[in-house]
């Protein structure tokens, strides 16, 4: 019976991007390329980061300190990987410029190279939601549930999935601002993305409190909305 | 479609990774550092003990079931009523009343599905007996059954259970606690810890009801296992002519209990075992022995606490003179003493056991007079041995009553350490453990069995009383084997088994078990439990005499007469001159023939034949208790839908934020 609900929780973390594949990335070869170029980046971000932070792990003291050392450095990481994914971009960009110049076709307009950043995001938001939440909910098309004892209101597995579905959002839109950002020099949008990415990255540290996790998982939600509208914002002004 | 097979390639790899971040959700986040870890942290394996299905010839006792799933619930109050079948979790001290009142009780019955029995609370216990009250009434040599040897006995095991029972262990009560405590603060109801009983008895699958079927369809197999028997001083083939009579000494090896892993039986009847394997060593120092008037033989009877198995068996080899008991006849056993439960003796300061004669004969009065000289020769040891009271029945239930069923008048004792009722509390029931027996009690009827063997070995000789004064026991090797008997530490891996055989358990459990092997070649078994393997190499060991050549072997000995001990033991054993034999100890209406065991018809010329249950046990794959957290189903199709409108939602967005921004940009 709980095939059910391990499908339910892998719907609310991995819905919305399925939606967005299906919707938009799926109907340009292109965008599926660069979707899983998207992914493989955050993976290598991750594991070089993983290799790094080996040495510490597991923290075995209760304190909240070495995760949020452990959060921050993870996301200048990220945010320095994404740098680097831009100027990558940028160089293949002019590339396929000047090819389409030579064969007379016109350039990448506007619409490209905004679903470009899309994709690019929504690679980052599927790594993070497949690595973090799906490989969890295996157990959950068991018999069993779980909860953990400081969240004994809401099962594990929907904690997770809200906080994939959060991230998931968080990171696709932010790709939009960053690459946005970058291109028009804006320092408002450059700042925003990583501040966005650091502020919920240490939201999840709430779920670190007795009962934490009602006031957390919203507050994760609440992010990802605050990021789409600031994208949305941008896009039609 | 790319997305899935990155999907896999991320999954293949998570496990490396998923260090970094700790789970992000979970408090004790260093607890958990993978999938498998939060796999065991749903399911908690939880350690417990099973009562598995045994089937007689007229059905079944004990439960027998498929997977069961169930919530947790304490039942408190006796007057409780469950409200949904649940897995019951009960102390230990309302076991009784609580099986008592299910059986009278159908409405109760049908809604429980599982019984957990909490291990601690056994403190402040002062009885428990799941036996009945006359144990194993049907074999009794005398009409009046109305006698209540146990009065402490319920009954409680030999009913007929349809759901699964565990005994938890001390540290799986805990976790059960706490589980069904969450259980009652929870009231919200569409959460619930959950008891998973795993437990396929095949006799259940295969719909066979009782041993003849089962046996037939192969689902189960009989109870038992091998005896032992030795002689002191060894037989040798050449005086089979002009062979002496036989002294019979016996204890039985075997016990049960609710819960079949956990029947030490430290009582009834391993204190009489030890007993016997102490008075043997004490008689091996002897050096005369051999010159006594009659031949001593010391038998180990397996499988009596399930219808006398062993004795019964026993004398069915004798009388088919079987090679297992080459050497013997029932013609020549002349006195039979049985050491019973002899280790709670000690009542006002120092051992008083009780002689319980079969009938009145001159012979069992001498038996019982030799005992009174041997517990005067013990002197200031101040060992006390009193005829039991003539206001009983008739011998209280033991082997003897296999011998007396052959023959009435085999004048026979038994030696145990009450009068007219069980002093031992816990009679078949797993606290009859290591502290329900006194060491000095042991050690004291030992010193008595064997002073008083060697009178009556002596039989009309004068006897020699400095020899008689030697005969001392060893009190050191009585711990020694209480400590390997009956204890977990060092239990089985103690020093002085770990001599002789090789166990496959550290812990020791003496239920008899099933009989593996074929019955043919008994002398050599294939199959024998370390219990019974550890006997006869103790007794081989103590029963040889001095053997020529010591040579090492690893089975068989070459000369004849010579057996090898120790044949397990890293370096191989050596050979002894012993006459010292296995003998199967299973049913005596069963015969295998055609690789089936084959139920035989009551046999009219014995009498016990028709009182024999024929006892098997059910083959079963795995048995298992865990027990997890559940959710209520509706909670899981709420979960699905709102994964459902969350996508299709998020679907609908995208295609309206589609057609927007290319509008927008159009127009631009």
């Amino acid at each position: 019976m709980t095939v059910a609900a391990g499908l339910g929780y892998a719907l609310v973390a991995l819905g919305p991007a399925f939606s967005l594949f299906a919707g938009v990335v799926a109907r340009k070869p292109f965008l599926v390329l660069t979707l899983l170029t998207s992914t493989l980046f955050w993976l290598i971000s991750l594991i070089i980061l993983s290799g790094i932070w080996r040495v510490f792990l597991p923290i075995r003291s209760g304190a909240w300190w070495p995760y949020a050392i452990l959060i921050l450095t993870s996301v200048a990481f990220q945010e320095g990987i994404r740098l680097v994914f831009w100027r990558l971009y940028k160089k293949m960009e002019e590339m396929l410029d000047s090819f389409a110049d030579r064969i007379s076709k016109p350039r990448l307009c506007l619409t490209d190279k905004m679903l470009i950043s899309l994709a690019g995001g929504l690679g980052h938001g599927v790594a993070h939601a497949v690595f973090f939440c799906l490989s969890l909910l295996t157990p959950a098309f068991g018999r069993a549930t779980f909860y953990v004892e400081k969240c004994s209101r809401m099962p594990f597995f929907l904690v997770s999935a809200i906080i994939s579905l959060g991230f998931l959002v968080i990171h696709t839109f932010s790709m939009i601002i960053a690459f946005n950002g970058y291109d028009e020099r804006k320092r408002s949008d450059q700042v925003f993305v990583p501040v966005v990415h650091l502020i919920a990255s240490v939201m999840t540290l709430i779920n670190l409190a007795p009962g934490g996790c009602v006031i957390g998982t919203p507050l994760l939600c609440v992010m990802g909305a605050v990021t789409l509208q600031y994208c949305w914002q941008m896009l039609i002004c | 479609m790319g997305s899935g097979s990155t999907a896999s390639l991320l999954a293949a790899v998570a496990c490396v990774v998923l260090a970094v971040f700790p789970p992000v959700a979970s408090g004790d986040a260093a607890t958990l550092e993978s999938v498998p870890d939060l796999v065991k942290a749903m399911y908690i394996n939880v350690e417990s003990f099973p009562c598995v299905r045994l089937l007689n010839h007229s059905g079944q006792v004990d439960p027998g079931h498929d997977k069961v799933i169930a919530p947790i619930v304490r039942f408190g109050n006796r007057n409780d009523q469950l409200v949904q079948p649940s897995a019951v979790l009960l102390p230990l001290n309302q076991m009784t009343d609580f099986f008592l009142r299910v059986s009278n009780d159908p409405e109760l019955y049908h809604k429980i599905a599982g019984v957990l029995v909490e291990a601690n609370g056994i403190d402040n216990m002062l009885e428990f007996s799941p036996d009945r009250k006359f144990p194993q009434q049907a074999f009794a040599p005398y009409s009046n059954l109305s006698h209540h040897w146990n009065p402490t006995g319920s009954g409680i095991m030999w009913n007929k259970y349809d759901f699964p029972v565990f005994l938890l262990s001390e540290e799986s009560t805990q976790t059960l606690q706490n589980l069904a405590d969450k259980n009652e603060k929870s009231a919200n109801g569409y959460l619930a810890n959950v008891a998973e009983f795993d437990l396929v008895m095949q006799t259940t699958k295969a719909g066979t009801h009782d041993s003849e079927s089962c046996l037939r369809e192969q689902s189960c197999l009989p109870l038992g296992g091998q005896s032992v028997w030795t002689s002191l001083p060894p037989i040798s083939n050449s005086s089979t002519k002009h062979q002496k009579p036989i002294i019979m000494v016996t204890a039985s090896q075997d016990s049960a209990s609710f819960f079949r892993d956990r029947s030490l039986g430290a009582d009834s009847p391993i204190s009489g075992l030890i007993a016997l394997l102490t008075a043997v060593d004490a008689l091996s120092h002897l050096h005369d022995i051999s010159n006594l008037k009659k031949q001593l033989v010391f038998a180990v009877f397996n499988g009596e606490a399930w219808g006398y198995l062993g004795s019964r068996k026993f004398l069915q080899e004798l009388d088919q003179g079987a090679d297992s008991v080459n050497g013997i006849s029932s013609l020549l056993i002349d006195q039979v003493l049985e050491i019973g439960s002899i280790g709670k003796a000690i009542s006002q300061g120092y051992p008083l056991f009780y002689a319980h004669a079969a009938g009145n004969s001159s012979i069992s009065m001498k038996m019982v007079d030799a005992l009174q000289s041997a517990s005067e020769s013990l002197g200031s040891d101040n060992v006390k041995v009193k005829p039991a009271a003539s206001s009983n029945p008739g011998v209280p239930p033991s082997s003897l009553m296999s011998f007396l069923g052959k023959n009435s008048s085999t004048p026979g004792l038994v030696l145990e350490d009450f009068d007219s009722q069980f002093s031992n509390r816990f009679y078949h029931s797993t606290l009859d453990g290591p502290a329900n027996i006194n060491s000095s009690s042991i050690a004291a009827a030992a010193a008595l069995i064997a002073r008083s063997l060697y009178i009556l070995a002596s039989a009309d000789l004068p006897i020699d009383l400095i020899t008689l004064n030697t005969i001392k026991v060893n009190v050191s090797l009585v711990e020694e084997l209480i400590g390997c008997l009956l204890k977990c530490d060092p239990g089985l891996s103690c020093g002085i088994v770990k001599s002789f055989i090789s166990p496959s358990n550290s812990c020791p459990s003496h239920y008899v078990g099933v009989f593996q092997d074929l019955p043919a070649g008994t002398q050599f078994p294939s199959y024998a439990d370390d219990i019974s393997r550890f006997i006869w190499n103790f007794l081989a060991d103590r029963t040889s005499s001095l053997a020529g050549n010591s040579s090492s072997c690893t089975g068989q000995c070459h000369d004849e007469g010579e057996i090898c001990v120790g044949a397990e033991v890293e370096g191989g054993g050596r050979c002894v001159v012993s006459t010292t034999r296995y003998v199967p100890a299973y049913s005596t209406r069963l015969k295998f023939e055609d690789n089936v065991w084959h139920v035989l018809p009551v046999n009219s010329s014995d009498p016990f034949s028709a009182a024999d249950p024929v006892w098997t046990e059910s083959f079963w794959n795995t048995i298992g208790l865990r027990v997890y957290a559940v959710q209520a189903t509706s909670y899981d199709w709420l979960v699905l839908l709102i994964g459902i409108i969350i996508t299709a939602a998020s679907y609908f967005a995208v295609i309206v934020g589609r057609s927007y921004i290319s509008k927008i940009i159009k127009r631009d």
